[in-house]
């Protein structure tokens, strides 16, 4: 059994980690299900409009506008709901089919993304809706069984089909009884369902939105140009310090103190050091300049480093010597690597991508950046309690040697691998008495 | 119509400017109370404390605190305003010296909110951290990954002392949590985005030790729904849709706005609030000067502190030492910087051995080179050192940042290429897997120190993979 003490922030450490992790879970759960939510086909009552509509309410963008549907409408609804109906039955017995030509016709439907008069295989995550290729008759050929259906209807989706669903596309094919499909626009027929991937290109956000978002970037920028500075700034910034120093003196505190501020610099210049003595370590001098210049930088790191522990040194020497205040217990501090120098004002910065393997390997790296991180804080913390907790104890019990078993697995193998004691009897013991 | 003639500065205009400055503070700042309760905390009136401790908590957490604020009384806040404003170096004593109930010292606080203002631009600060996020963001380094460090969680600290196995479990579960984590990470996006067919099949056996590009090859259990990232999706379907034709396109944020009116308007809200909060900072930018100097004026109402007590009303903590820092935290930098340093020893004697035994004669030449290579090289330390003694820690401002999909390679886009966030990645993994097997072997060396003294026992190590 370990100490309480050093138990309790063992487990405190662990269990910080492991909260992390499942924040980090929840978060990437939680985008997951809102972008596959945006990818299927929307709600009937969240169809927006998809031209600008001038209203000052983001409400008015849900097609709830006062246009009776006329009865040439209807009756087409009647047809497309039907058909619907029918792609929903196809699609039911389908999805019990094999998931292997479901790949095909995925292939086949990315061909011609371009076309928007083709009633499109449904939305993305339907799985085997588009697999119609274990039906016989249907064959190979006609991937889209809803088209195949429609042959008439296909005419009716081509080209300024703005106004028009596509009926493979709704999950509910009730959807098109609702009246309220109208675009309060003069468009006649009503839009069965809204998929991001036919019609996604003609969004527009609401006007409100949009005037509140670029009033927003241009407050942001006002901000971040008058830290830049002009009279009254100068005039504060003075101020400031004077009234700074006042506090500092008034305080009574002689001399200098400790401030975290010192030792995250020190964190910071340990953890850009290390980077860039790994950089020097790793690359691949091709001439004798380059390898005398890898040689000067590695001495210049470690007089630097040098630099950093005589600093730090003094620190912990004039710690000392301070009494110790009546100061509670402060938050412990996380060492940043990024050196924590957050620019205080937000700008506008991009990330740019040009394909969803760059995005991906970024965020794949980016978990295991995390993981490693997290990993090395907690074998630092282990080392720190449980090395001193072996060398203190001296007996050579059972105990002692299950805890080192453990703690070799601990430190030394990431908690995966277990080593094996033996007890070596000497060789008299085994002779025959 | 001739020029306005300049009126004379109105005396009731500078009557006015005090609370209006005060009044735009109070409106930028995040729970911050009502102007007249500054006014009453000058002269220590018992009121106002309650509400400037609350909003000195507000101000001194990071952001994941604000929604588990209710859940800390008013003691708990005091007492983790107090750590924390000691650990940044807050010089009046006076503060500490207030009861944990919250009930004096609104002066004090008064101060104590005046020197973090004073200290760095803290409105600006908190706006950032609170700023509505339209696009779809994504942090190019991880310092905000994991939880930064709030007030501690009232959790059930009933933990006596454990036995070793326990911890061995936890760690097992972390890994099998980080395990899950990733896999569902692949798992939910594509592998390769054309063509399915060359799905790799592999077991889902994920290890610790995997480099980053392997992890995207491992996916044993892809669902069928196995489709190209929903984002670029997204990103991708909703070409030429946004105003702003930077961007091109729009975010899941701004799509989800579309699909969902109610969720919208919420949004709206938050952006007209953050809108109105950054039209007070700027306001109280202009206004800020009257305020300095009324708060000189609060600083002399304070009488003069006296040379610190001799006496502790509290016991500190063994192991935790003066200004708020565990003597502990500076042990673990000593010893870091001291491995550096070693590290660095052994790697500069065998280079400047292997350099004397090459270097032969060199002409003239050879030293003007090297002249010039020592001045580049101490220009390149100089750089690196001024990044941490600045504060700047790269060249490029950190924070999440929003994603844009773009052709690629296309000159003039300002912004950071996902390809070079890559590589910036990539070393830092490299340089993070070193150190943990560094730190692993110094623990390997340290254990086999311990039990080398003892005889008669033989120890196995597990086989290596």
């Amino acid at each position: 059994m370990l100490p309480a003490e050093c138990s309790r922030r063992l487990v405190a450490e662990l269990r910080d980690a492991l909260d992390s992790c499942a924040e980090l879970q929840r978060q990437l759960e939680q985008s997951l299900r809102v972008s596959r939510r945006l990818l299927r086909a929307w709600e009937p009552a969240e169809t927006p409009a998809p031209e600008p509509t001038p209203g000052p309410e983001i409400n008015e963008e849900a097609p709830s506008s006062a246009c009776p549907p006329s009865p040439q409408d209807l009756k087409e609804l009647e047809l497309l709901t039907q058909a619907l109906e029918k792609a929903v039955r196809v699609r039911k017995g389908l999805s019990k089919a094999g998931e292997g030509v479901k790949a095909h016709s995925l292939k086949s439907g990315s061909t011609s993304p371009a076309t928007r008069a083709s009633a499109p295989p449904s939305t993305s995550h339907c799985a085997g809706s588009c697999a119609p290729g274990t039906k016989p008759p249907r064959g190979i050929r006609h991937p889209w069984v809803p088209a195949k259906d429609l042959p008439g209807r296909r005419l009716l989706l081509v080209g300024d089909g703005a106004h028009m669903g596509k009926g493979a596309g709704a999950n509910k094919p009730e959807a098109g009884l609702r009246d309220q499909q109208i675009i309060p626009q003069a468009a006649p027929p009503v839009p069965e369902a809204f998929t991001l991937k036919d019609k996604g290109a003609l969004l527009r956000l609401p006007e409100a939105f949009r005037k509140a978002a670029s009033r927003n970037a241009r407050l942001w920028a006002q901000l971040s140009s008058m830290q830049t500075g002009d009279s009254v700034d100068a005039a504060a910034a003075t101020a400031k310090t004077q009234f700074l120093q006042k506090m500092q003196t008034a305080a009574g505190q002689p001399g200098s103190r400790l401030s975290s501020a010192e030792v995250g610099r020190l964190q910071k210049a340990c953890s850009l050091l290390r980077l860039r003595m790994r950089e020097e370590l790793t690359a691949d001098p091709k001439d004798w300049t380059q390898e005398y210049r890898s040689l000067l930088t590695l001495e210049g790191l470690q007089a630097l480093v040098g630099q950093c522990l005589h600093r730090l040194q003094e620190l912990r020497s004039a710690v000392v010597e301070q009494p110790q205040g009546p100061w509670p217990e402060g938050p412990p501090r996380a060492a940043s690597p990024c050196g924590g120098g957050a620019d205080p004002m937000w700008s506008p910065q991009l990330l740019l991508y040009s394909s969803t393997e760059e995005l991906q390997t970024l965020a794949a790296l980016r978990l295991r950046v995390a993981m490693l991180d997290q990993q090395v804080h907690l074998e630092k913390v282990l080392m720190a309690e449980l090395l001193p907790l072996l060398s203190e104890q001296e007996p050579l019990g059972r105990p002692w040697l299950a805890l080192c078993r453990a703690a070799h697995c601990l430190l030394c193998e990431g908690g995966q691998r277990f080593l094996t004691v033996l007890r070596d009897e000497p060789a008299d013991r085994l002779s025959p008495p | 119509m001739g020029r306005r003639r300049r009126r004379q500065p109105d005396p009731a205009d500078a009557a006015r400017a005090l609370p209006e400055a005060i009044a735009a503070l109070s409106r930028t700042l995040p729970a911050a109370p009502s102007p007249e309760i500054f006014r009453r905390a000058k002269f220590d009136r018992p009121e106002a404390a309650p509400a400037l401790w609350r909003l000195l908590f507000h101000v001194l957490s990071p952001l994941s605190a604000d929604s588990a604020s209710v859940s800390f009384t008013l003691e708990a806040q005091v007492r983790w305003v107090k750590s924390v404003l000691h650990s940044q170096g807050y010089p009046r004593l006076a503060l500490v010296q207030l009861q944990d109930d919250g009930s004096q010292g609104g002066r004090e606080l008064l101060l104590a909110l005046a020197w973090l203002l004073a200290r760095g631009p803290l409105p600006e600060r908190l706006l950032t951290q609170s700023h509505v996020r339209l696009g779809d963001e994504m942090p190019v380094c991880e310092c905000e990954a994991l939880a930064s460090p709030g007030p501690p969680a009232p959790r059930v600290e009933a933990e006596g002392s454990v036995d070793i196995r326990h911890l061995q479990w936890l760690m097992g579960k972390l890994q099998l949590r980080w395990r899950n984590l990733m896999a569902g990470q692949q798992e939910q996006c594509a592998l390769l985005g054309k063509n399915p067919w060359q799905r790799i099949f592999c077991s889902t056996r994920l290890s610790w030790n995997l480099s980053g590009l392997q992890l995207l090859l491992l996916c044993g259990t892809c669902p069928p729904a196995d489709l190209p990232a929903p984002q670029t999706q997204i990103h991708s379907y909703t070409r030429g849709c946004h105003s702003d034709r930077s961007l091109g396109h729009l975010s899941v944020t701004e799509t989800e706005l579309l699909r969902d009116p109610e969720g919208g308007r919420q949004l709206l809200q938050r952006l007209e609030t953050e809108n109105a909060r950054l039209e007070a900072a700027l306001e109280w930018r202009h206004r800020e000067l009257v305020f300095w100097r009324w708060m000189d004026t609060v600083l002399d109402t304070c009488p003069l502190e006296a040379s610190p007590p001799t006496f502790l009303p509290r016991i500190p903590e063994p192991g935790a030492g003066a200004a708020g820092l565990p003597v502990r935290e500076l042990q673990a930098l000593q010893e870091e910087l001291q491995a550096l340093q070693e590290e660095l020893r052994k790697a500069v004697e065998a280079r400047r051995a292997a350099w004397q035994a090459a270097v032969g004669g060199h002409g003239p030449e050879w030293r003007a080179a090297r002249r010039a290579l020592q001045v580049a090289v101490a220009q390149d330390l100089a750089a690196l050192q001024w990044a941490w003694e600045q504060g700047k820690g790269q060249a490029r401002p950190h924070g999440p940042r929003r994603l844009v999909r773009t052709e690629a390679r296309v000159p003039g886009r300002l912004g950071l290429w996902a390809t070079e966030a890559t590589e910036a990645l990539r070393a830092r993994e490299a340089c993070l897997e070193a150190m943990l097997h560094q730190l692993q072997g110094q623990c390997r060396q340290e254990l086999a120190r311990l039990v080398g003294v003892r005889p008669g026992l033989i120890w196995v190590p597990p086989p290596a993979r």
